[in-house]
């Protein structure tokens, strides 16, 4: 059975496109899946950072596309979790050197050696955005319950459908304190402007920061709620389309929905 | 020679891909006979193969005397056929132009662009006619329209009603809050108020653009009848 090919992306950068599709792929290839992560971001290569793979890239996938080495050789096995590959972006080059057949291509040759081929797109709606979702079966949108995130998310979602996919999201980097003191967007005010599937709630947690600079997947971490929180969302995209969303909630709120469970019940 | 003279007993005209015979049937048969007899032998070659149409005008009752000038002129001339002018349709003096004025509605072609969905940011919805929108229109989406705009829930992007000038336009929605109004060349930026749910439209007053309560100032309440638009 062929693999699907997904993309992450956001329109706008910096909402957590690169943790989100480095984690998805890990949990991903922790369910036993063979997980192939693509850097689509040509110029501005970061996922092999975040991954801590930085040091063992040969080739890239420019080369891939251009005819330069084969799959298996710009594949990087990932030590810590089986299964798990990375084809980290090119740093030199720019953009424009991938045309859309050839990630059409590259993209189908990646689906019949793996089970879930994760690609990371760049911000923005331009060449690289369109390079990176022409060879996708299925987007997952990432945002932050800021306006302009919205705003730039919806943007992705419109022309997503205009390519015939049908976009799921996921809100990132929620602060469930600020959002109760509604000095934050709440995922439901996003979702009313979306309105498109929702696939998991990440909260913000300063895990992903350190394990983004240290290079280690944040799924591994088991006291990290984001790591946690992209772990089922991995379990809904494998399959598992049940598992109910986990809302982020504050602590405060958290103790006394423990002790209704628990004491009042 | 072709005889136009309306005193003559025969004439003849071109129709088509054949000729027309007007006869006066007050005349003789024989006189009528020698008349066509003239005007055929002038048309010479050209008579091969028309078909030809008998009339006598508005008189009446001369069915005999038409058969027997057809036979004649089939005989003496190489004519395809030979017929007699077609029973006109009997069509009313005067076309009954009168509508059931009660349902009006019924002859309308709709001048509507009616959508559902989400109107992304990014998009623009462009159209001479009214636009009605069954969903939202979210931020950063542009909706153009040549009449009214209606949003059957919430407007939340730009605009433009009545483009180019029709300033009797209005932009309605169930949740108003656009970031930008136009209609016809007035223009007005959004407003940073808390957000109310309520049904609200806007319209020019005096070159500027007001935003009402529709439930309460309906601007459709003093119309006496429904009117198709």
């Amino acid at each position: 059975m062929e693999g699907k090919v997904i993309v992450v992306t956001s329109g706008k950068g910096g909402v957590g496109k690169t943790t989100a599709t480095s984690s998805i792929g890990a949990a991903l290839a922790l369910e036993g899946k063979r997980v192939a992560i693509v850097d689509m971001d040509i110029g501005l290569r970061n996922l092999d950072v975040v991954m801590g793979l930085e040091n063992r890239i040969v080739f890239n996938i420019v080369d891939v596309v251009l005819g330069k080495c084969k799959i298996s050789q710009a594949a990087i096995r990932d030590r810590r979790i089986d299964n798990l590959f990375l084809i980290p972006a090119s740093q030199s080059d720019n953009k424009d050197v991938l045309s859309p057949a050839g990630v059409e291509r590259v993209a189908n040759e990646l689906r019949k050696e793996f089970d879930y081929v994760i690609m990371d797109s760049p911000a923005g709606i331009e060449r690289g955005f369109q390079n990176a979702i022409v060879g996708a079966n299925e987007a997952i949108v990432i945002c932050t319950p800021d306006v302009s995130s919205v705003r730039d998310a919806d943007r992705v979602i419109g022309i997503l459908y205009s390519r015939s996919l049908t976009p799921k999201l996921v809100v990132n980097r929620i602060e469930p304190a600020r959002v109760e003191r509604g000095e934050m967007l709440s995922y439901e005010d996003v979702l009313e402007v979306l309105s498109i599937e929702l696939l998991g709630l990440v909260p913000m947690d300063e895990h992903v920061l350190i394990s983004s600079n240290t290079g280690t997947p944040l799924v591994l971490q088991n006291e990290s709620k984001a790591g946690h929180a992209f772990r089922r969302i991995a379990k809904r995209l494998n399959g598992e389309a049940d598992l109910p969303i986990e809302i982020p909630t504050h602590k405060s709120s958290m103790w006394k929905k423990i002790s209704k469970t628990f004491g009042f019940k | 020679m072709i005889n136009f003279d309306s005193a003559a007993p025969v004439r003849l005209k071109g129709v088509g891909d054949g000729f027309w015979i007007t006869l006066d049937p007050s005349h003789p048969e024989e006189v009528l006979k020698s008349e066509i007899d003239k005007v055929f032998r002038n048309l010479k070659h050209l008579a091969i193969n028309a078909s030809v149409v008998i009339d006598v005008g508005d008189a009446k009752g001369h069915d005999d005397l038409i058969e027997q000038l057809r036979s004649y002129i089939m005989a003496t001339f190489e004519v395809a056929k030979v017929s007699k002018p077609p029973e006109k349709r009997s069509i009313p003096t005067e076309r009954i132009r009168q509508r059931d004025l009660s349902k009006g509605w019924n002859h309308h072609r709709s001048d509507v662009l009616m959508l559902r969905g989400i109107v992304r940011s990014g998009q623009k919805i462009e159209s001479r006619k009214h636009i009605v929108i069954m969903g939202d229109a979210n931020p950063g989406s542009e909706i153009c329209a040549g009449g009214d705009i209606i949003v059957l829930g919430r407007l939340a992007g730009r605009a433009h009603a009545g483009f180019p000038g029709d300033e009797s336009a209005i932009v309605f929605a169930l949740e108003f809050r656009p970031t930008l109004v136009r209609i016809g060349k007035a223009a007005a930026s959004g407003i940073d108020e808390e957000v109310r749910i309520k049904p609200e439209y806007a319209c020019v007053e005096n070159d500027g653009i007001i935003v009402k309560d529709y439930m309460k100032t309906n601007p459709f309440r003093k119309m006496p009848w429904p009117e198709a638009i």
